[in-house]
């Protein structure tokens, strides 16, 4: 494909909201899964989350909509004011009709539904407020966001469990790629630490029933490995054509040159386990990103933390880059913050751009005794010092969905 | 002071100051108040004076005024 900038990145996460604090915080490894205390979930069997904190600290999100509007727009409107703001575009510049908007998410906004619908039963039907109509629904925060920035041009957002964000990045980028947009903002976001959201979560069984140390629940590839933590959040990404952003000096932290998609086709939830699929969806992404798989330096891991899903991970990357995988490093740095569903792909894309920045690989924690078949280099509970040029950013979902993008440094 | 209360039901309902509300103020056009919105202050309006009134009954009223003058039909 022809390669997309990116040039603006805005964070909203349990391991912070600016860039800096998101980074030292995953570099390090330092976990902020936590016990759930916003509402009692003893009765559940998950208890631990990653929660974001200070949200209202870089809001400036007024009070009049906040009661419009479920938390996951507010934390997409948060995160994309930041992204914005990093890309330094001047709207009053920019012809908003070719300005696009690609979002991802898989539960849309269930704490204002929720809430709503306790009232619809307690005082009836005008106990409910009106706001719930276009709150909740997945493309809320889309909405919001051309709203708020007047942008208008082509846009879409995608439920694809927890690969959506991932599949909102490449089409926007395709977007770009067919001319059809000047920029896009792009990104997923989530708020599924609510009582009714965890509990249809939960219901899922993906979910880690460890409570004794939150910090240590999330553990990708660990053969004690129970599911993932649940986390909120959003991940904001600016792209332009490479001309453009070098034109207008922007700064470029890497490119999108790689996008592939694929489908198991084999059980409404689970993966297939021999990862044939996700190695075609990875096979495809380095091939339209005009690589080979020697050219990868580093791959940004789904890391579910359930054994099936790993080891089916493990065994796509393994059959798509052959005798490379095993040299290549890769991670779960989300094992840090908790799983943001629908908001993952994003938030994994940032991370390795980060990653490019410092030339460091973040690490996965909790990873102490590699699961039966788990044998790729995980970067186990340390960042290790690398320089990446190219990397792979994997998202998975259920119904056997793999997503795939391909990313290059933005030094080189 | 039904002027008062009405204020203090805007602003419950809606966030709306008092002081941005002007005795011409329109719902659209000066205040901003969309359709969703309306059904909101419609139905809060409905519970602060302790009216049956349907939801569409601000439909197309303009002002903050002619919500006054309705109010007063119905011996607020």
């Amino acid at each position: 494909m022809e390669k997309v900038a990116i040039t603006g990145i805005g964070i909203v996460s349990p391991s912070g909201i600016d860039k800096r604090k998101f980074w030292s915080n995953i570099s390090h490894g330092r976990s902020a899964v936590e016990k759930i205390t916003r509402f009692d979930a003893s009765k559940y069997t998950s208890h631990v989350a990653g929660h974001v904190h200070e949200l209202e600290a870089y809001s400036d999100v007024s009070s009049r909509l906040l009661k419009k509007i479920d938390v996951f727009s507010h934390m997409a409107l948060v995160g994309t004011e930041l992204a914005m703001k990093d890309a330094q575009l001047n709207l009053a510049d920019e012809d908003l009709d070719r300005a696009g908007i690609f979002m991802g998410n898989a539960i849309g906004g269930w704490l204002f539904a929720e809430t709503e619908l306790r009232d619809l039963y307690i005082e009836g039907r005008e106990g409910v407020s009106p706001f719930a109509a276009s709150a909740w629904f997945p493309a809320a925060p889309q909405g919001q966001i051309s709203i708020k920035y007047q942008l208008k041009g082509y846009s879409k957002t995608v439920v694809a469990d927890r690969a959506g964000s991932l599949m909102a990045i490449g089409y926007g980028a395709r977007a770009l790629e067919h001319n059809k947009v000047n920029f896009v903002v792009a990104g997923g976001m989530e708020a599924p630490v609510t009582p009714y959201a965890l509990l249809c979560c939960q219901t899922s069984g993906m979910l880690t029933k460890q409570e004794q140390n939150p910090n240590e629940a999330y553990k990708p590839f660990d053969k004690d490995a129970d599911g993932y933590a649940i986390a909120e959040g959003a991940g904001i990404i600016i792209m332009e054509s490479p001309e453009r952003a070098e034109k207008r000096n922007a700064h470029i932290y890497g490119y999108v040159t790689g996008y592939a998609s694929t489908t198991d086709g084999v059980d409404r939830i689970n993966p297939a386990e021999d990862g044939k699929e996700l190695a075609r969806a990875i096979s495809l992404a380095i091939e339209d990103a005009g690589l080979k798989n020697s050219d990868i330096d580093y791959v940004c891991l789904d890391g579910a933390g359930l054994p099936l899903w790993d080891l089916s991970e493990t065994r796509g990357i393994k059959l798509a880059l052959g005798e490379h995988a095993k040299k290549i490093p890769m991670s779960a740095p989300k094992s840090i913050y908790g799983n943001m569903l629908g908001a993952c792909g994003a938030l994994d894309v940032i991370t390795t751009l980060l990653a490019m920045e410092h030339n460091q690989v973040p690490p996965t924690i909790n990873l102490k005794n590699l699961a039966p078949g788990c044998d790729l280099n995980y970067c186990a509970n340390g960042a290790v010092n690398k320089e990446i040029k190219n990397a792979l950013v994997i998202s998975r979902g259920r119904g056997g969905l793999n997503t795939v993008l391909v990313l290059r440094n933005g030094k080189e | 002071m039904v002027e008062e209360k009405l204020k203090k039901i805007f602003y419950d309902a809606l966030e709306i100051e008092a002081d941005e509300i002007k005795p011409d103020a329109q719902l659209a056009a000066s205040l901003g108040i969309d359709s969703t919105e309306l059904v909101e202050l419609t139905v809060a309006i409905k519970k602060g004076f302790n009216l049956d009134i349907p939801t569409n009954t601000f439909k197309k009223t303009q002002s903050f005024n002619e919500i006054i003058a309705f109010l007063k039909t119905k011996g607020v």
